[in-house]
């Protein structure tokens, strides 16, 4: 069974490359777009530095650390499940969904499998060029630190996880808005920064009910010193929201009539 | 002379209506932007207040101007939202161009009524529910510091992003996929219209260059008309200047559409969309 799954995603892998490999210029376009669209919002940090300003007790490279986190999980996210969006989207609207139900492989499996798609490629070696130069800047790090930054990272990547499912799931009921994306990215956006600069309330919605702080400043910290008890504790939440992420699309599929596209 | 406007007119309202019907359906894709608008404000609250401690002013400008400058480009950004490029590019590559070609109003001016259109719609269910939330909700002031010019100047950045975005449109003439000029010229407008961060905090070389760039009509002036004060690469101009600048600017773009259409028909072809 599960030698069957991976034999399925390693093959639409293959494919994904191959595309890329037969519309090269596209492919070296949409990476281009992707990284230049990206490197934006760690400009207003650049800026904000620039101009004398500063995040009170953060220096620069401190906060351009989450911002590269948050932009290699961005990749990741991107990468490996962002697709299953636009998917579920299109497949909505078409009234095509059936075409997936019918094989016999899990659904969800099969739209995060086949839409792999490798543009943002240039965006996660950006990423990880920016986590590099940021991790020289902001002093020495140790075995525990890589290996909690790993954990708590990977926690991040669920949480992508998570909003990418919900998102799938609304566009059932939702049908057709573009828009949808946005609405994340607007709560994804305090995940970005130092979370000392919001008040407790907010601190704790970004950490407890929809954990963004878990995609960019969690992680960092633990590069910094700094992951106490409470970052490992969100690690429950980041789960059982992503475990709500599959429950809720799994319903919406189950609710999905179609008459056959 | 009476008779051409009232027929102009006629065709604004007749177009401006069917768009506005069109897109009422999808009235609720509007509305995200009661939702996304207020957040990124909250988050750039907290950003700049935290910026700010200890400092009264950065580049030149406070913190409730800074707060009133996001404000104002968020609101201004509803009323003069554009995607003349989009579907001008969509028209010429699928050639259904060739249905506007042929009748007796000029493309532009259809996009004009139909972006009066949507952004009757923007008006409605973006740009007063989240005046309504920056006023009473987060207490922003957001009072211009003269409402006349603050209205000139945001009907000229409604016309000077549909004319960009038009000659950005036009380009599809030439290389019908034109998606690729699109996303750079969204790129920078998106950064050096002062959408991200007010223009004086780039440096001041760069802001040297934005003084000759067509961007920061689009929404830096206008924000900062609403402040009360200009300034770019270290010149200060008293705002009836600024504001003639921008008319200036925007008759300019407007007679290099012209030019770049009369081109553009001259090349254009198409058999029965």
């Amino acid at each position: 069974m599960l030698k069957k799954y991976l034999l399925i995603y390693f093959e639409c892998i293959k494919i994904s490359v191959s595309t890329a490999i037969t519309y090269r210029l596209n492919f070296l376009l949409d990476n281009f777009i992707m990284i230049v669209s990206n490197i934006l919002f760690p400009l207003v940090t650049l800026l904000i530095y620039g101009s004398g300003a500063e995040f009170p007790g953060w220096s620069l490279y401190e906060v351009l650390l989450i911002q590269a986190v948050f932009t290699m999980s961005t990749a990741v996210a991107n990468i490996f499940f962002n697709g299953l969006l636009w998917a579920t989207m299109h497949h909505v609207i078409d009234g095509s969904l059936e075409i997936v139900l019918i094989k016999p492989v899990d659904c969800l499996f099969y739209l995060i499998a086949s839409t792999v798609d490798f543009s943002s490629t240039s965006l996660l070696i950006g990423g990880i060029i920016m986590f590099a130069v940021a991790l020289s800047h902001v002093g020495a790090v140790t075995a525990l630190m890589v290996l909690q930054f790993i954990v708590l990272f990977l926690a991040g990547v669920c949480v992508m996880m998570g909003i990418s499912l919900i998102m799938a799931a609304t566009s059932f009921k939702w049908v057709g808005n573009s828009r949808l994306p946005e609405i994340f990215n607007s709560i994804k956006y305090f995940g970005r920064y130092p979370q000392n600069i919001f008040p407790k309330a907010i601190s704790a919605f970004t950490s407890f009910i929809i954990p963004v702080a878990m995609i960019g400043y969690f992680p960092a910290a633990a590069l910094l010193g700094e992951a106490d008890v409470t970052a490992f504790a969100i690690i429950l939440p980041c789960l059982a929201f992503t475990a709500a992420g599959v429950l809720l699309f799994r319903h919406m599929v189950h609710l999905y009539e179609g008459v056959g596209g | 002379m009476m008779n051409f406007v009232l027929k102009k007119l006629k065709v604004i309202w007749a177009v401006a209506l069917v768009t506005y019907k069109e897109w009422s359906a999808y009235r609720t894709h509007a509305m995200v932007s009661i939702f996304v608008g207020p957040v990124y404000f909250i988050v750039q609250y907290f950003i700049w207040s935290a910026v700010y401690s200890g400092k009264t002013s950065l580049n030149g400008l406070e913190l409730s101007e800074m707060l009133k400058y996001f404000g104002v480009t968020t609101l201004i950004g509803y009323l003069t939202m554009d995607f003349a490029d989009w579907n001008l590019q969509m028209l010429v590559r699928t050639g259904k161009f060739l249905t506007f070609a042929i009748r007796p109003i000029h493309h532009r001016f259809f996009a004009l009524s139909q972006k009066i259109g949507h952004r009757v719609l923007g008006l409605l269910f973006e740009f007063l529910p989240c005046l309504f939330i920056f006023t009473f909700v987060f207490r922003v002031n957001l009072r211009p510091a003269n409402y006349g010019w603050a209205v000139i100047s945001v009907i000229l950045a409604f016309f000077m992003n549909l004319y960009m975005n038009y000659l950005i449109g036009m380009t599809a003439f030439w290389l019908v996929q034109a998606s690729g000029v699109r996303s750079v010229y969204l790129l920078l407008q998106s950064v050096f219209s002062g959408g991200l961060v007010p223009l004086v905090f780039f440096p001041e070389a760069l802001q040297k260059v934005l003084l000759f760039l067509p961007f920061q009509y689009v929404s830096y002036v206008p924000a900062m008309v609403f402040i009360g004060r200009y300034t770019l690469g270290n010149i200060s101009l008293p705002i009836p200047q600024i504001v003639g600048l921008q008319a200036l600017a925007v008759l300019i773009t407007a007679l290099v559409n012209e030019l770049v259409y009369r081109l553009s028909m001259k090349r254009f072809t198409g058999v029965g969309a």
